[in-house]
């Protein structure tokens, strides 16, 4: 069921939207061509380096920069008493009940997490910037930390005065009313307790920013590691009080982000107020201690949640209490993640006639939590199949049975949820019943009895997910609380010669854009895949743009891509019906050709037609000369992919280790432009669950110091620890989109945590095991295994 | 973090071990990767530079030379602060921590002392007691300490704090028993024995 990557020479050009082509960019990426914002070489560059705090809470008595500014080759030292902007990080998506805090790039009186900027050193080496950051004296006066929101919100020391209690936000969704009904009303109900833990993303390329400022035409080039230049372009104008239209932000090639590299950082804020300070160029690039202290991490949840069933297994009810750790301060998009890119994916693939749920956001003494791949929805996800297990257990059906039986039928779609979304198509037996297929789900339970009668412990686990991608109608998301529109724009140009530039304000680090989206673009043009070529992350080159995050590009951006092609087309159409004396609704359009209905032998190649229009030697009245056209693409729905994943796995009863026998991915993303790039985002995506579910957690001490602080200590993940994967799909075309996709970054993180968890917890049925919490690590399951008096 | 243990000394007397810990010189040199220990009057104002630049006199004896009076001497107070500089390699980092102690409690065979630590991107705060006890073969050194560490060595330290910790007492104890063996071998330890005694 491996995909095979075909070779774009072999593909008619016809063909080219589907095809399974080589990434195009994977050449540069390998071989080092790439330029990655650290291979950027600036005559006279300085580098920066950044004091952080060692203690998690605690107030500054006094900064001593004396001794650093005396050392050779510092050029300047900065604490906040310097900083001469507003120099506060804004918050992207307000909420009603939002406390919205002060979040300084420097802090000046106190410090609110292990890694939180002190001071910067500007020197002419990299390491003479470090050494001369180590020499800063910092007294301060250690406060209580808490890094938990339970903690945090039950009499913890506050963090900001602003936010009495470290409560940042209460928010709900669904009827209470209606829901506390249907659990009265209910003849079963199951329950759980759950920690969706905190973890940190490690990008490959960790964040980094070249700033360079010309003092006479106050021009700010500043490139970064970003998934959105042109957001990030917004805020940072208003961080550092510079005009926006003097100010370029280009992204580089970036390797990787997975949602970290959205968010608007003090450090890359810093590094541009800095090269205006010095006026020489400035570059930081953090150490890959400085991303797990500094990089804001993900999920950090602790939930309640309790499902209810009629006596014939109909579902009847969902409730849901959610305690969210924010972090110390509030990040870019913070506030959306755990409300609604997480409440509004409690329904699942299921038809729950009354949700309930009630998130209290927290401050906590770890750096800020925002989005990280899946953001939200893998949070809803795990949340609502380990409750399904645990309600197919209460009401002793098969959990295939009781999740067929609650799915939201084929014939019911648009779908209107409880939690205000509406899923837009899906046929959902069609990935279960493929994933049973695959994992012969038929003959896997005499199987396991046979097993466990031999004292081994197989246990099978589903995970029928969906995820809202897309991001986002612009209106919607304005009414949610989104301070920005989340549209996305390109521009499509002809050059005279037939050649094509496409830009697209998305900004790809690692998806292969460049080629996904010349397929796109070549399709409804009609010429060579190798005609296109295609630009992303660069301000003054790009019209506006959102960036790539939450599965959007090819929904939002490819279909901007889609809308400016079909405008060049039209205008390419009015010159050709020109040239060709006819009238333009005589005219067809087909593989790059414009010819007369009933007369194919007068034709215009859409590339001649590129020609005429530069040389305008012959346009039609009021035709401008030129072939290009811009779109600003909004959409009117969000998508929603879908799939089934299961994994079959053995737990050694004597130790506790898991081993896979099978993982099986069944996934639904609508159409796919590259079916090889479709399969590596579910591969990339599901290690990263698996990394989660087995391995992953950010640890804190008590005092808010972080004990997972480098790779040695944060298990990652590697090759040896993920299993084979067999992948699959169904396509389910998405209504809402000219290209009928329905978005895959996220898919595999947001399905693989809880198949690992509902296998190995059916693994331990024999000893009445209901939750294990992430990361299922050997010594936790084996202290499960002896909870119940050793069950079996 | 907390860590405790018991280490025995044998074929010593109680009051022998005693001195042996309340001499500033024999501990600052059976420390690892202690520079100086120094008796300060002000703990919140430790000129450290001065404090390193002083260091570089000779010591003087400590046992089994020194006489048990002048140890008395300078032995640790209780409510005395003293200066030391604390180079310790832990994990992949290797700060010099400048580290201010003070004695919280002396009275025979107890001692509890309690003090922090800052080295430029690291710090910590401790607190440690130990009680000597009287065995038939010799003398139970019984310690505990408490240990909270920030900054780098809590991120790229704290799997190898506790390995670390027990080498360091592993061979500052050692380093005491070593000396205390000297002493038990010399042909006047009675004689010392009765002074230590006398001094007690």
């Amino acid at each position: 069921m491996s995909v095979e990557s075909v070779d774009p020479d072999d593909v008619d050009a016809a063909d080219i939207l589907g095809s399974a082509i080589e990434r195009r960019e994977d050449p540069a990426l390998l071989t080092g061509d790439a330029e990655y914002t650290d291979d950027i070489q600036l005559p006279g560059m300085t580098h920066m380096a950044v004091k952080r705090s060692q203690h998690a809470h605690a107030k500054i008595e006094g900064v001593d920069t004396s001794a650093a500014e005396a050392m050779d080759d510092v050029i300047a030292v900065f604490t906040a008493e310097d900083v001469d902007v507003p120099g506060n990080l804004p918050v992207g998506w307000l909420l009603d009940s939002l406390r919205q805090v002060d979040h300084p790039m420097l802090a000046g009186e106190r410090v609110r997490y292990q890694g939180d900027a002190t001071a910067i050193v500007i020197a002419e080496e990299r390491y003479a910037a470090h050494d001369a950051v180590d020499a800063i004296d910092v007294e301060y006066d250690r406060l209580d930390a808490a890094t938990s929101p339970n903690e945090a919100l039950n009499g913890a020391p506050d963090l900001h005065e602003d936010a009495p209690g470290n409560t940042a936000f209460e928010w709900e969704i669904g009827d209470a009313e209606r829901t506390a009904e249907a659990f009265e009303e209910a003849s079963h109900t199951a329950s759980v307790d759950l920690e969706n833990q905190l973890l940190i993303p490690n990008a490959m390329e960790p964040r980094g920013a070249v700033a360079d400022y010309n003092p006479s035409t106050e021009e700010l080039e500043v490139a970064m590691t970003t998934q959105n230049p042109h957001l990030h372009r917004l805020l940072m104008s208003g961080v550092i009080d510079h005009p926006e239209h003097k100010l370029q932000i280009r992204a580089p090639d970036v390797g990787g982000g997975f949602g970290s590299k959205i968010h608007h950082y003090a450090d890359e804020a810093l590094a541009a107020w800095a090269a205006k300070q010095v006026e020489r160029p400035v570059k930081w690039i953090a150490t890959r201690s400085e991303t797990y202290l500094t990089d804001a991490q993900g999920r950090g949840h602790e939930s309640h949640g309790e499902i209810a069933m009629d006596d014939d297994g109909n579902i009847v009810g969902l409730q849901v209490e959610t305690e969210a750790n924010l972090g110390a301060y509030l990040s870019t998009f913070a506030p959306a993640v755990p409300t609604y890119l997480y409440g509004t994916l409690l329904s699942g693939q299921y038809d729950i006639p009354a949700i309930h749920c009630e998130v209290t956001g927290a401050f906590t003494n770890v750096p800020p939590v925002d989005a990280y791949r899946g953001a939200g929805r893998p949070e809803a996800s795990y949340l609502v199949e380990r409750l399904i297990h645990l309600g197919a257990k209460e009401m002793e059906m098969d959990p295939v049975e009781f999740r067929r039986q609650n799915f939201v039928p084929d014939d019911a779609f648009p779908y209107q949820t409880q939690v205000a979304v509406v899923y837009d198509s899906g046929e959902y037996e069609k990935t279960l019943d493929r994933a049973l297929e695959m994992v012969d789900y038929d003959s896997f339970r005499e199987r396991q009895e046979r097993a466990r009668e031999e004292g081994k412990y197989l246990g099978i686990g589903f995970s029928a997910y969906i995820e809202a991608c897309g991001l986002a109608p612009s209106e919607l998301a304005g009414q949610l609380g989104a301070q920005a529109g989340l549209w996305e724009s390109s521009l499509v140009r002809f050059h005279p010669s037939g050649t094509v530039t496409a830009f697209c304000g998305t900004s790809g680090h690692g998806q292969g854009h460049d080629t996904t989206y010349a397929q796109i673009v070549a399709n409804e043009l009609g010429i060579d895949y190798e005609d296109v070529d295609v630009v992303e992350g660069d301000t003054d080159e790009i019209p506006h743009g959102m960036g790539t995050y939450g599965s959007r590009s090819a929904a939002v951006g490819g279909s901007s891509l889609v809308k400016s092609s079909q405008k060049v087309v039209e205008k390419a159409k009015s010159i050709a019906a020109h040239q060709l004396e006819a009238t333009e609704d005589d005219i067809e359009f087909e593989n790059g050709e414009f010819h007369i209905s009933g007369a194919p032998d007068r034709s215009l190649h859409i590339k001649e037609v590129a020609q005429q229009a530069y040389l305008a030697h012959d346009m039609p009245a009021e035709t401008e000369p030129g072939l290009e056209a811009t779109s600003f693409y909004d959409p009117d729905n969000f998508v929603f992919p879908f799939g089934m994943h299961a994994a079959v796995v053995e737990v050694n009863p004597d130790t506790g280790e898991i081993e896979f026998e099978q993982y099986v991915a069944v996934d639904d993303v609508g159409n796919q432009i590259n079916p090889k790039i479709v399969e590596g985002q579910i591969h990339g995506g599901v290690a990263q669950g698996i990394g989660q579910a087995l391995y992953e957690a950010a640890e804190y001490d008590e005092n808010g110091q972080l004990l997972t602080g480098s790779m040695q200590d944060y298990a990652v993940p590697k090759a040896e620890h993920i299993p084979e994967m067999e992948t699959d799909s169904t396509v389910t075309p998405s209504p809402h989109n000219p290209l009928g996709v329905k978005g895959v970054g996220e898919a595999g993180t947001i399905a693989a945590p809880q198949a690992v968890v509902n296998a190995v917890v059916d693994a331990l049925e024999p000893f009445d095991v209901d939750h294990i919490d992430m990361p299922l690590k050997d010594e936790k399951v084996w202290r499960a295994m002896r909870e119940n008096g050793g069950g079996a | 973090m907390e860590f405790d243990g018991t280490f025995t000394i044998e074929d010593v007397s109680t009051e022998e071990v005693w001195l042996a810990l309340s001499d500033p010189v024999l501990i600052k040199q059976s420390l690892p990767g202690c520079q100086f220990l120094t008796r300060v009057e002000d703990p919140d104002d430790v000129d450290f530079d001065a404090l390193g630049e002083a260091d570089a006199e000779d010591d003087p004896p400590t046992l089994p030379e020194a006489d048990p009076e002048d140890i008395s001497e300078r032995a640790f107070v209780e409510g005395g602060h003293y200066a030391a500089l604390m180079q310790l390699g832990v994990g992949s980092v290797k700060p010099s921590f400048r580290t201010v102690i003070t004695i919280d409690e002396r009275e025979f065979p107890s001692m509890n002392a309690s003090g922090e630590g800052s080295a430029s991107d690291s710090s910590f705060e401790m607190s440690s007691g130990m009680t000597l006890v009287d065995t038939d073969e010799g003398v139970d050194i019984e310690w505990e300490a408490e240990a909270d560490v920030f900054g780098k060595v809590a991120q790229m330290g704290q799997r190898v704090i506790n390995p670390v910790a027990n080498r360091v007492v592993n061979r500052f104890f050692g380093s005491v028993e070593d000396r205390l063996t000297e002493v038990a071998e010399e042909d006047d330890s009675e004689g010392l024995r009765d002074r230590v005694r006398n001094l007690l």
